[in-house]
């Protein structure tokens, strides 16, 4: 806790990849639909052991110079035959639906007016929006790709206060003291947050306003 | 005593508006949460309270000295423990 916070030095996502078994869908989904240029390319022949397959390894540019990837390996079989999840990984009927929409890719956009623009593109598509939410404090449209991965694009409907990073840290430290203990409940995480929120929240509001008159003082300072 | 612990953000100023009309319960402040307190039952009226569904469910910060007996479409309410 008292320790200098470690410099924060890195620059968002270089890129995420995932397989695909479609890539003319692929292509079409993510260049041809959505407009997102082919930034960068890889043909390998194998991959070092002899059982690996050639590959094409292609990117999409995300916006922010950020990219979305994908490895096409030729010859290479699905490899699960579950009728539920992705190109990656099946689910069968016992996983149940929340879990499987877990895990997916939140594409950032600046307004609503670019988030409905990419619901056009998607619903004229043969990949059309399946839902748009409007969450606590972002609006996120949902489809899944050609490979079934879930994609959401998502704006701020408002920008994020200093607050809010207090409370998700208050959050983050109650979560990890009930899941240091047997059987960790929201219940039991909500305590322990009104705990730490007594213990730190009037102290945090208090070098708030601190900081903020530090920041004023200076520039009364040029003024007078 | 009870306290159900809000974060004061422009969405839950509602929860705090709306917990604060029963004359049992009192609003105040610990730093940028609102502190909803009660000797007995806290309750909150959903659909007074304007939040829509994402909003609603994860209004809760903290409870202290209670716990929570319903969180649904209708009403929040904490219960002392």
């Amino acid at each position: 806790m008292t320790d200098a916070p470690l410099e924060h030095k890195v620059r968002g996502v270089d890129h995420a990849a995932f397989p695909t078994f479609d890539p003319a869908a692929t292509v079409r989904f993510y260049r041809d639909v959505l407009g997102f240029p082919v930034v960068h390319s890889i043909c390998a022949a194998g991959w070092g052991p002899e059982d690996h397959p050639d590959f094409i390894h292609f990117f999409f540019d995300i916006g922010n110079d950020d990219r979305i990837a994908f490895f096409y390996y030729f010859g290479l079989e699905r490899q699960h035959e579950q009728a539920r999840g992705d190109a990656y990984a099946g689910f069968g009927p016992e996983v149940p639906e929340f879990f499987v929409r877990s895990r997916h890719l939140a594409i950032h956009v600046d307004d609503q007016d670019d988030l409905l623009e990419y619901r056009r593109r998607l619903d004229a598509s043969s990949w059309p929006v399946e839902m748009q939410i409007q969450h606590e404090t972002i609006e996120s449209i949902y489809t899944h790709d050609p490979n079934g991965y879930m994609v959401e694009f998502t704006r701020a409907m408002r920008p994020v206060t200093p607050q809010e990073d207090l409370d998700a840290n208050l959050t983050i430290d109650a979560l990890l003291d009930v899941v240091g203990e047997p059987e960790p409940t929201f219940g039991k995480l909500l305590a322990r947050k009104a705990e730490l929120i007594v213990e730190r929240a009037a102290d945090w509001e208090l070098a708030q306003e601190r900081t903020r008159q530090q920041e004023q003082e200076p520039a009364q300072g040029v003024t007078s | 005593m009870t306290a159900l612990y809000v974060l004061d953000v422009p969405e839950n100023t509602g929860v705090a508006k709306v917990a604060a009309e029963d004359p049992e319960v009192t609003v105040g402040r610990v730093g940028p949460y609102f502190e909803i307190t009660a000797d007995g039952s806290i309750v909150v009226d959903r659909r007074a309270t304007g939040c829509r569904h994402a909003v609603w469910y994860s209004c809760v910060a903290g409870i202290a000295g209670g716990r929570i007996v319903q969180h649904d479409k209708d009403a929040l309410r904490v219960e002392p423990a």
